[in-house]
């Protein structure tokens, strides 16, 4: 039985790089990029993936490669064990829809809000009076009345563009939503409204989720699996709850450590990681977090480690495979 | 005195609730961008905008309705009523409101006329122009890349070639009309068109909500004509009036140095070149055109200008 | 001497706007102790940027602002001359701005600008200001500073160039140094290191911090004292403890609700909310600027909310009585 067609699993990624050229200017050769290097990830149906990182790291050419905006240079892409690069494009924008990031640039000034909700109906070929019910349907259940349906984005706040914004993602009833930061660039009073409608909406509709974001405690509130992402690699994928109980690569320590809850009275922590970051035009040898790595030795200078799975949680750290003497 | 601890919890369901009552709240002020109410306030309150297009309206107006406002046809000569000064000076008369030229005819009527000729030479390059240079910005904008590169060594190229001696050259060599005169602008004013929609295209390609329609599918052609082309038509209007302005200067430009619309044709550089013999004693010959002529490109900057200041982010004015 | 750096009382800032005068402060009181660290936090239009700006007199034209006293180290500022103003500036009071890709002139190096403010205001030479530049950018944790001095600032990461302009804060010693949402740009783990950086410097040099920031977070673990602000109003003033321990305004409480924290608020349960939008600041508010979004609100709420206080420190306005 094709592993893939295992109940649950809805998206699946192997080897998923992608490179792109730097050009270095008129004289000079163009340099290679590699923005997401190696990545292997499952996406099971039902869940809330969480995916972090900070810039740099990938996550956000992670998610156009998803989306399908972007082709991987190599490695694969399955969608319920279709090669995504063999579906046609509607197809494939039919099942997997974005949320993004910035609200005040994901609607189109120039359309009604209603029309925005539209599009992806209208790509498929949706009929006009069709089209028009479900988006000013969906726009209710996001919490935007039918009045809203003709307005313009201009009239509303940002917490009100980022629910158009799901709107329209949810509007072709999708299998897989792409959030990538969507609620980064909100206040945090907003924040929390759009977080309880995209979990509301989950349930009620039984979507799944890819949510990308750099807020870790926002990720631990929404996401039951989180991957942790850095300079392009994937280093560590495990359960919410076991990441933050009792994370793994010292990559992941360091981004817990730095977490700043609204707990006062234990200051600004030391995470232990240097300062320098690396140039991804130039990434180090061997691993690429050893030059910061608190716990760095011997191997990890000239080897890469690779993603090992153990169970349920994978790692990429030589800490869990070769033999060294206990880190005090 | 309340006690805090038992305020009533947020109802379940509070997401769509809360989201109601967020729906009900009033609408922030001050947004800034432009929907298509506030922009045509906006409009109104712009003074140059409103004089812009108050000068230019005047001379659509003038242009449209010429054959049935001129007191006198144009063309006909009377060489027993030359150079008759217009009815301001002391020898002038109603009958020619602006006097008549060294051929007799009447300069009223001929300047009416020569709105006509202005006007149309300023629309028809500038949507010559208008169309190549868009095309081509719109293509190098949204694919980026290679395609961008050719397309910008195209407008490197043209912009490294001196229009009006080009314009001269092709002139001198096929003959000139109006025809030739349109079609020879229209195939080199395009650079600003293009370098513009261009950059605007590269502008509004950045914004998410292009992502969110390749997201959902839309084709190429969808996407620029949908998404792209709405959002940097404002540009393209600024554009397009400038050029339009710019377009008329330069006919009446070559039309002086003969190389324009030929005579007996009331072009305002016609007439200004034909005026430079009498240009001491009958000072009306240049004036009178010439005043017309930049009268219009005021008017056309102006509302170039102004539509620029009311279409910017935010509302300028 | 005043044991204050900073005296603001009654500071209001109004901006004109095409639809009417817009108040984007109004009446706001606090001051600051000599190495205090205090935290202006509230959310996007509560006027706490216009508030720095206010203080260190950078507002745009369009804006006016009006105070009882805003004096530094017992000095007046707002009738002071506009060169007693720049005189301060960059050597007594500095100021770090939000982005640190825009707040660097491009055309400058490093050096050059880290040694413009000293040679503006110490006059003591270069060589003096180049030995405190690099003094400072290797205290701010940059290595190979003085090669640094010659890079410009496209040649560094928005870390490194949030450093820089923090040791640039430095160079001339301030007693106040006003940062303005100085880490939201960065990274999580660069924002702890600077944050810390910050901290560490301020027992350091003994300078004063006010720090303006939306995230509660990082209120709770740099700030001694706190004011929360909301549409143009502190309401909730207290030392950090006090206000994360009791937090007595409804704003606040709604503030603390709504935020996620690892390991105490349940995953996947409903957050708090605060409903409704923030009311318009044109044209004035009339009572209490909450009222519509309060789960407490009472009819009296619309003639204003008195300020109670809890103790000494803790204030708070609002018309109910805290537990």
């Amino acid at each position: 039985m094709n592993k893939s067609a295992t109940m649950g699993t809805l998206l699946e990624m192997r080897g998923v790089t992608r490179t792109f050229q730097v050009s270095q200017g008129l004289f000079s050769k163009s340099r290679t990029l590699q923005a997401v290097d190696g990545v292997d990830l499952d996406v099971k149906r039902g869940e809330v993936l969480g995916i972090v990182g900070e810039s740099g790291c990938g996550k956000s050419t992670l998610a156009k490669m998803l989306l399908g905006l972007l082709p991987p240079s190599s490695g694969t892409i399955r969608l319920e064990g279709q090669d995504v690069s063999g579906l046609p494009r509607k197809e494939l924008a039919r099942r997997v829809q974005p949320v993004f990031q910035d609200p005040y640039s994901s609607l189109n000034p120039r359309r009604t809000l209603s029309s925005i909700v539209s599009l992806p109906l209208e790509v498929q070929g949706v009929r006009s009076d069709e089209r028009r019910e479900r988006s000013i349907a969906m726009l209710d259940k996001v919490g935007l009345p039918r009045r809203f349906a003709d307005n313009y984005p201009s009239q509303l706040s940002g917490g009100q563009r980022q629910r158009v914004a799901i709107a329209r993602a949810l509007v072709s009833n999708p299998e897989i939503v792409v959030c990538d930061e969507p609620t980064s660039a909100l206040d945090v009073s907003v924040q929390s409204q759009i977080l309880n409608l995209l979990m509301e909406l989950r349930r009620e509709l039984g979507l799944t989720y890819v949510f990308i974001s750099h807020n870790l405690a926002v990720v631990e509130h929404i996401a039951t699996r989180v991957a942790v992402m850095y300079l392009g690699r994937m280093v560590e994928q495990t359960t919410t709850a076991e990441l933050f109980r009792a994370p793994r690569h010292p990559y992941t320590e360091v981004l817990l450590a730095s977490v700043l809850t609204p707990e006062p009275g234990l200051g600004v922590p030391d995470a232990g990681m240097s300062a320098i970051a690396p140039d991804p035009l130039n990434p180090p040898p061997g691993c690429r977090f050893h030059p910061r790595c608190p716990k760095a030795f011997s191997p990890c200078t000239t080897q890469d480690p690779r993603l090992v799975a153990d169970g349920e949680a994978a790692v990429a750290c030589h800490l869990y495979t070769q033999p060294h003497t206990a880190a005090a | 005195m309340v006690d805090v601890a038992s305020a009533p919890k947020a109802p379940p369901n509070a997401a769509l609730e809360t989201a109601a009552e967020t729906a009900a709240a009033p609408l922030p002020t001050g947004a800034g961008a432009t929907t298509p109410p506030s922009t045509l306030r906006r409009m109104f309150r712009h003074r140059g905008l409103t004089i812009g297009a108050f000068l230019v309206g005047t001379i659509i107006f003038v242009a449209l309705f010429a054959p049935l406002i001129v007191p006198h046809d144009p063309y006909a000569q009377d060489l027993t009523r030359r150079l008759i000064p217009p009815v301001w000076y002391e020898k002038g008369s109603w009958a020619h409101i602006f006097g008549t030229d060294n051929l007799g005819r009447d300069y009223f009527s001929r300047t009416l006329y020569g709105a006509q000729i202005a006007l149309l030479i300023g629309f028809s390059v500038m949507i010559v122009s208008g169309f190549i240079g868009s095309a081509l910005g719109l293509i190098a904008g949204y694919f980026g890349g290679k395609v961008d590169m050719v397309v910008t060594f195209f407008i490197t190229t043209r912009l490294a070639m001196p229009v009006v001696l080009v314009a001269l050259a092709v002139v001198a060599m096929i003959g000139s009309s109006l025809f030739v005169v349109i079609a020879v602008l229209g195939l080199l004013k395009w650079d600003r068109f293009a370098v513009v929609m261009r950059s605007a295209t590269m502008q509004v390609r950045s914004q998410e909500y292009v992502s969110a329609a390749q997201a959902a599918g839309a084709s190429t052609w969808r996407i620029v004509i949908g998404e792209i082309l709405p959002n940097v038509m404002p540009h393209l209007i600024v554009v397009a009036t400038v050029e339009a302005g710019s377009a008329i200067l330069l006919e009446a430009a070559l039309s002086f140095l003969g190389l324009g619309v030929q005579p007996p044709l009331p072009s305002w550089g016609l007439m200004i070149s034909e005026a430079k013999n009498f240009m001491f004693f009958s000072f009306w010959l240049i004036a009178i055109p010439g005043t017309a002529l930049a009268l219009l490109v005021l008017g056309v900057n102006l509302l170039g200008d102004g539509l620029r200041d009311v279409f910017a982010p935010g509302g300028r004015s | 001497m005043s044991q204050s750096v900073l005296e603001v009382e009654d500071l209001s800032v109004t901006i004109a706007t095409p639809s009417g005068p817009l108040q984007a402060v109004r009446n706001i009181s606090f001051d600051i102790k000599r190495g205090e660290s205090v935290c202006l936090v509230g959310e996007s239009g509560c006027g706490k940027s216009m508030t720095s700006l206010a203080i260190m007199g950078l507002l745009p034209p369009a804006a006016k602002r009006s105070a009882r006293r805003l004096a530094f180290a017992g000095e007046d500022l707002a009738g002071a001359s506009m060169k007693r103003i720049n005189q301060l500036r960059g050597d007594r009071m500095a100021m770090i701005f939000q982005e640190p890709m825009t707040a660097l002139n491009p055309a400058y190096t490093i050096g050059d600008q880290l040694i413009e403010v000293h040679r503006r205001h110490k006059q003591q030479g270069d060589r003096i200001a180049r030995e405190r530049a690099v003094y400072l950018l290797e205290k701010v944790g940059i290595a190979s500073a003085a090669e640094r001095l010659g890079q410009y600032p496209h040649q560094l990461s928005g870390g490194l160039r949030q450093r820089v302009m923090i040791a640039m804060s430095l160079m001339c010693e301030p007693d106040l140094l006003i940062a303005d949402e100085p880490t939201t740009a960065l990274d999580v783990t660069i924002q702890a290191q600077i944050l810390r950086l910050l901290a560490d410097l301020q027992k350091e040099f003994g300078v004063a911090l006010l720090l303006i920031t939306h995230d509660l977070g990082v209120v709770a673990r740099v700030a001694d004292r706190v004011n929360v602000m909301y549409a143009g109003e502190i309401v909730e003033s207290a030392a950090v403890a006090d206000l994360f321990a009791k937090p007595s305004h409804p704003y606040t409480r709604g503030l603390l609700d709504c935020i996620p924290i690892p390991g105490k608020t349940a995953p996947g349960e409903e957050l708090g909310t605060i409903p409704g939008t923030v009311p318009s600041l044109i044209g004035g508010i009339q009572g209490c600027a909450f009222m519509s979004r309060c789960p407490l609100a009472q009819g009296v709420c619309a003639e204003g909310a008195p300020l109670r206080h809890t103790n000494d420190t803790h204030a708070y306005r609002c018309i109910v009585e805290a537990a």
